[in-house]
């Protein structure tokens, strides 16, 4: 933990950020698959048991931090297109919009789920109540499970930007070091 | 203890009033780990120690959470507390370096403890106005126009088994959706902040 600090002397450390551990990858490659169907389970199971959308989406876009941590995160970020990440978070507030502006066009209020009632409820045989159901659940699967995974992969790849080496034009994330070393040598006297 | 006058009430709340007013030794540790790691965290000199401890910090509040029954607001604090902040705050040191300085600890610096000490007093005088922890006559529980009206209609009215659930998605449904967005301003707003125009490559 403190190894480098001798030699830091105001400058960046010169350690690669990422170091390829048997360790971390044989863990992630265990434990991944169990935290994203748990992700998943919250996600759906929002409406009988604790979690929802919210936790499920942040449950799943860690098993993608997982993975940039123990295979690189360069490496993961190539493997995962900005279309995802970016169609994730923008089909979220579509899906969450439109089923919450739906009713104020049949007449109702917003995200009067039972609006959908006279028009669906025979065509899909539910009954009132079940529409009030499977519309908190489409919006909490389709609309925040998909935003906050979305936005939460796209915040650790913008944070880990310039963290590890290549990405030829990110080599902005070292400039400010002088005034940070600088404000923190202040603090300490 | 007398729960004859309200049956659907403790019905629905009846793990809260099994809960033995006053404190367990478990509880008691988990208060003084959440104090202890919550005072490390701003005392280490090295951030990436405090960001560990605030880690541990997170996760103890998670156990309290779920130990009070807050299951929901558990879960929250384990996955963005523990998890993904700081996940995110060990990214955000890894661009800057470490302070030289060979202390453990940061100095303390008296003043701002003692703000801290009559901050801490002020707040702390409020408490005895608050019930006790599953007391079955605290307005939670006796307040029969809001908790009241979801423990009792939430499952016919929207067939949720989770009340939370319930409540965020369809009775505050517009206030989540707010929150919604706020998320996906988040992401937004980082990318302006950042100049960048794509998350990942």
């Amino acid at each position: 933990m403190s190894t480098d600090r001798d030699d830091t002397d105001g400058v960046a450390r010169q350690r690669p950020m990422y170091t390829e551990s048997q360790v971390i990858m044989t863990t992630v490659k265990i434990v991944v698959p169990f935290v994203l169907t748990y992700g998943l389970f919250i996600t759906f199971h929002g409406t009988g048991s604790p979690g929802g959308g919210f936790q499920g989406g942040a449950l799943v876009a860690s098993v993608v931090l997982m993975i940039a941590f123990a295979f690189g995160i360069e490496s993961t970020r190539q493997s995962l297109a900005n279309r995802l990440v970016v169609g994730l978070g923008t089909i979220g507030v579509l899906i969450f919009g439109g089923i919450a502006l739906v009713p104020l066009a049949l007449g109702g209020n917003f995200l009067e789920y039972t609006e959908y009632y006279p028009v669906l409820g025979s065509t899909l045989g539910l009954k009132q109540y079940e529409f009030v159901k499977y519309g908190m659940e489409a919006v909490e699967i389709g609309g925040i499970a998909f935003i906050v995974a979305g936005v939460l992969m796209g915040l650790f790849f913008l944070l880990a930007a310039g963290v590890t080496p290549p990405a030829a034009d990110e080599s902005a994330g070292a400039a400010p070091l002088s005034e940070v070393t600088a404000t923190e040598d202040d603090q300490d006297d | 203890m007398d729960n004859g006058g309200r049956t659907p009430m403790t019905g629905a709340a009846s793990p809260l009033v099994l809960q033995t007013v006053g404190i367990t030794p478990f509880e008691l540790s988990l208060f003084v780990f959440v104090l202890i790691t919550a005072v490390l965290t701003a005392l280490f000199t090295d951030v990436l120690a405090s960001i560990v401890i605030f880690a541990a910090y997170s996760l103890g509040l998670s156990i309290i959470y779920t130990f009070y029954h807050a299951p929901d607001v558990g879960l929250t604090e384990a996955a963005i507390g523990a998890g993904i902040t700081t996940v995110f705050l060990l990214l955000t040191i890894a661009k800057t370096s470490r302070p030289t300085s060979d202390d453990r600890f940061e100095s303390i610096d008296w003043p701002a403890v003692g703000i801290c000490t009559v901050f801490v007093l002020v707040v702390g005088s409020t408490l005895s106005a608050f019930p006790s922890v599953g007391d079955p006559g605290s307005p939670i529980l006796t307040n029969t126009d809001v908790t009241g009206y979801y423990l009792q209609t939430a499952y016919d009215e929207t067939g949720a088994e989770n009340a939370v659930t319930a409540v965020l998605a369809a009775y505050r449904g517009f206030d989540t959706f707010g929150e919604a967005i706020v998320v996906f301003a988040a992401g937004v707003a980082s990318l302006l902040v950042l100049g960048r125009e794509v998350f990942t490559t």
